[in-house]
């Protein structure tokens, strides 16, 4: 078993040896069907991710009652009858209780949404809806907020591109960390549309996340690559291979405990986010950035 | 056993212990304290009046008064407070002790008072100054002489006890503060007096946004919204803060005005252009200062300068160019005074130095007062109401005025399951790493020295949270969570830049290190830089983050790394 693993692990080096300039198609092809994936949504809806319209948007509806309920069953209860996540707080004031609100981020604008969650909250908390009352929250902050999220997130990976020249000073390196971390980013982008995920504000933060991890896996390799005098080129590479992939294991292993932890369903948006963008971001290093700097080196030798 | 010794001997290692020991001070853990903290007074309640003071919201979580018992039976929880509370005499004589001292509060009467339409007579006292001849000379004395008047008839009804005054919750165990996701706070749905269309509420709400940014109110969740008939509404939420607070802050229109002969001069918001904060220009009064007033109360001044725009300047030179010169004793000064408004009622009188007619004057010095039972607390309400003040000023106005609709206390969103979730969510990450480590390296001496490094920088980056009040909420997490995982990638890179050295027999620790930190460093700044323009971007949660990981891996590259490599270095080599 043990020697067929190793079998298996030597031809599949063998493969990355001599192949890696024919690898190196695939993290290409999977950015130009990202960029593709991208340009269309964007050209049909006008946004480059499905915003969820948590992103500040929906109804609240605050019911007035001293009945006591368990906020997660309620939540839970009223979730699977419409189909979609709301959330539940208690309202007091002086420590006695007065009622609860129930907000939910379902579209608004959709006829019979709102007949839905009030028909819902009626079942669940036993209550006329005449004693209600409801405020729809409109997703216009929520798309102020979206913009300037999207715009300060150009702005890091501007600020993170301008360190990374200084850093290296040499223009091909460079240019190969960048653009392997922006294809990280792109791609695992189109990948929580294809899925139809709906990012919320923890989906930004998510992908701020990954900003800061597939830089780390490049940065190192560029620096064992360009600076390290033994071994090969190719001896480099696979060297930062192997630290690179326990990075990712450990920050994969991570992910995935979160992942089946948590209860909440914010954490588990930004565990998805982070696992995706993690593999993504082992065909963009290993294949992409580690293509590039491997010709680079070839050629200045 | 040489080995450990000299672990703790070192000085890297001997600066993180340094900062985990302040640390844990910052957060001064204490699962056991008991009682139910005070949140708030409110002015001239039955509390307040007994001596109770408001806290300064700044406070610590845990340097808040605890209240212990009323009337020797021990308050534990919220709603053993509230169950003692409710059943409240009027008049009726409370022993509340807390961690400082025993406080006895008479129960003030709830009074509802009633205008009618009738008048009646009723006697009251004036005192008059009366000229006298005693001993020969004119003297001036004040005679007390009694004199009827009509005042409409009042109908004043007893409806029982009033509230005590005081906002209380769970004693907080640590000094970390949560944030409102995780600790609830208080909901405040607001109403413009008039119609607008929706564009300007997105107006109104950018301004109230600033407001509670520029008075240092940071994550808070402010959202527009309808009702069903279509009437928009502002809805605040704001973690801990108190109610007053938010409604001064935003339910004020804060249209501040400054008036030369009923002529308005300058205005808050844009004709004002820079309102010193800081301590030389800004503070308590030190001509005028604290003081004890008639009534025994405490009364403090304050005092801070503005700059106006130089159209604010002209505006003001031409009012005062029309003005005469009027001489009080040795003082020369305009016939009309500066008079300040806030939300049209006057806030302050300002007399104007005669030189100072038809001049174009920039800095013009704001001053207030307020009062408290202690002289600290008259300084810190006098301080808090500068603050107020320099806040109005600073965003300017609302461009429509607010009413309150409701203020209510909102229980979190996310909560204590959250919290208990995310705790077993960081346990259960720690040991999956740990076992990913030990796979690949096999070594104890490895496995160690990185899981106590992980769990150090967390409590650490805690600790830090607590020193600067730093609310702890979900985009905090997630922060930690990028610390800690970027920290985990560095202390592999680490160990494996020492394995490398040790295969390739290269045996100057130093150089071993050197590639380790050049990736680290790297990796460092470009995290840095790309956090850099999420502070500035708008939403709180965004700013959050950023702070969180900034802090987070600033702690990690300058404090915990060093320590952990040479860690490493002593427990490896031969």
């Amino acid at each position: 078993m043990a020697e067929g693993q190793k079998g298996m692990l030597q031809k599949l080096r063998r493969v990355y040896e001599e192949k890696l300039h024919i690898l190196w198609l695939i993290p290409n092809i999977l950015l130009l069907i990202a960029l593709i994936q991208i340009g269309l949504q964007f050209s049909q809806t006008g946004e480059i991710l499905h915003r969820g319209v948590s992103l500040r948007g929906g109804f609240t509806v605050t019911v007035p009652t001293n009945q006591e309920f368990s906020i997660d069953e309620i939540q839970d209860s009223i979730s699977r009858a419409i189909a979609y996540e709301v959330s539940v707080r208690r309202l007091s004031a002086a420590g006695a209780q007065l009622g609860y609100i129930i907000e939910s981020s379902v579209d608004p604008e959709k006829e019979g949404n709102l007949e839905l969650l009030l028909a819902a909250i009626e079942r669940n908390l036993n209550m006329n809806r005449d004693a209600f009352s409801v405020e729809i929250i409109g997703s216009s902050l929520g798309s102020a907020f979206f913009k300037q999220a999207l715009k300060a997130m150009l702005i890091a990976f501007v600020l993170m591109s301008i360190v990374v020249a200084i850093y290296f000073r040499t223009f091909v390196p460079s240019l190969a960390v960048i653009l392997a971390a922006f294809s990280d980013i792109v791609i695992t982008m189109s990948i929580t549309n294809i899925l139809g995920m709906k990012i919320g504000t923890a989906g930004i933060a998510a992908f701020l996340m990954l900003i800061g991890y597939s830089v780390d896996t490049d940065i190192l390799l560029t620096t064992r690559v360009m600076r390290r005098q033994q071994g090969s080129v190719m001896d480099r590479i696979l060297g930062a291979m192997k630290t690179g992939s326990t990075l990712s294991l450990t920050t994969l292993a991570a992910a995935i405990a979160g992942l089946a932890f948590s209860q909440s369903e914010v954490i588990r948006q930004i565990m998805v986010i982070i696992i995706i963008g993690l593999v993504v971001d082992f065909i963009a290093t290993w294949l992409q950035n580690a293509a590039i700097i491997s010709m680079y080196m070839k050629k200045r030798a | 056993m040489g080995k450990i010794k000299q672990i703790f001997q070192n000085i890297r290692v001997i600066i993180m212990g340094i900062v985990l020991i302040l640390a844990i001070v910052a957060i001064s853990p204490n699962p056991f304290s008991q009682g139910v903290a005070i949140r708030s007074v409110t002015p001239n309640s039955s509390a307040a009046i007994a001596g109770i003071e408001n806290p300064p919201s700044s406070i610590w979580p845990m340097g808040r008064e605890r209240i212990v018992s009323i009337d020797n039976n021990p308050i534990r929880s919220e709603a053993e407070y509230y169950s003692l509370i409710s059943g409240l005499e009027p008049n009726q004589t409370l022993n509340i002790k807390t961690g400082k001292k025993l406080y006895k509060l008479r129960v003030k009467e709830k009074v509802n008072t009633t205008e009618l339409n009738e008048s009646e007579d009723r006697v009251i006292e004036e005192s008059i100054a009366v000229n006298e001849t005693i001993d020969g000379t004119v003297q001036e004395i004040n005679r007390t002489i009694k004199r009827v008047i009509r005042v409409p008839k009042i109908k004043r009804e007893v409806l029982g006890a009033e509230d005590i005054g005081l906002r209380i919750f769970d004693a907080p165990v640590t000094n970390i503060r949560k944030g409102l996701d995780l600790q609830g706070g208080v909901r405040v749905i607001l109403q413009p007096e008039e119609a607008v269309s929706e564009a300007y509420m997105l107006d109104v709400i950018a301004t109230m946004e600033q407001r509670l940014n520029v008075f240092g109110l940071s994550d808070v969740v402010l959202r527009s919204a309808s009702d069903l008939d279509g009437n928009l509404l502002a809805i605040v939420e704001i973690p801990g803060a108190n109610e007053e607070e938010v409604r001064d802050l935003i339910g004020k229109q804060g249209k501040f005005e400054a008036k030369i002969s009923n002529e308005t001069v300058f205005k808050g918001g844009e004709d004002i252009t820079y309102v010193c904060r800081s301590a030389e220009c800004a503070g308590i009064d030190p001509a005028r200062g604290c003081g004890i007033t008639e009534s025994g109360l405490w009364a403090c001044s304050y005092r801070f300068s503005i700059t106006l725009s130089p159209d604010a300047a002209k505006k003001q030179a031409q009012a005062t160019e029309k003005l005469s010169i009027v001489t009080e004793g040795s003082q020369r000064y305009l016939s009309e005074e500066l008079l300040l408004f806030l939300d049209n009622s006057q806030v302050d009188s300002l007399s104007i130095a005669a030189d100072l007619k038809g001049r174009e004057v920039t800095d013009i010095q704001i001053s207030g007062s307020a009062g408290g039972a202690s002289k600290q607390e008259a300084t810190t309400n006098a301080l808090q109401g500068m603050k107020k003040l320099q806040t109005l000023l600073i965003t300017g106005s609302l461009p429509v005025k607010l009413n309150v609709v409701k203020a209510d206390t909102i229980s979190p969103l996310l909560g204590e399951e959250f919290l208990k979730s995310t705790l077993w969510m960081g346990i259960a990450a720690l040991l999956a790493v740990s076992a990913v480590i030990y796979a690949r390296y096999r070594r104890m001496s490895l496995l160690i020295p990185m899981a106590v490094n992980i769990i150090v920088e967390v409590v650490i980056m805690l600790g830090v949270a607590a020193l600067i009040g730093w609310n702890i909420d979900l985009a905090s997490i997630a922060g930690i969570i990028v610390s800690v995982g970027t920290g985990v990638d560095q202390l592999i890179m680490i160990a494996d830049e020492i394995l490398l050295g040790e295969s390739q027999e290269i045996y100057d620790w130093k150089r071993r290190l050197k590639n380790a930190f050049f990736i680290i460093m790297g990796a460092y700044f470009t995290v840095v830089v790309a956090m850099v323009p999420l502070m500035f971007a708008g939403a709180g949660l965004l700013r959050g983050f950023a702070i969180t990981t900034i802090i987070g891996v600033s702690i990690g590259v300058f404090i915990s790394r060093p320590a952990y490599a040479k860690v490493l270095e002593i427990l490896l080599r031969e």
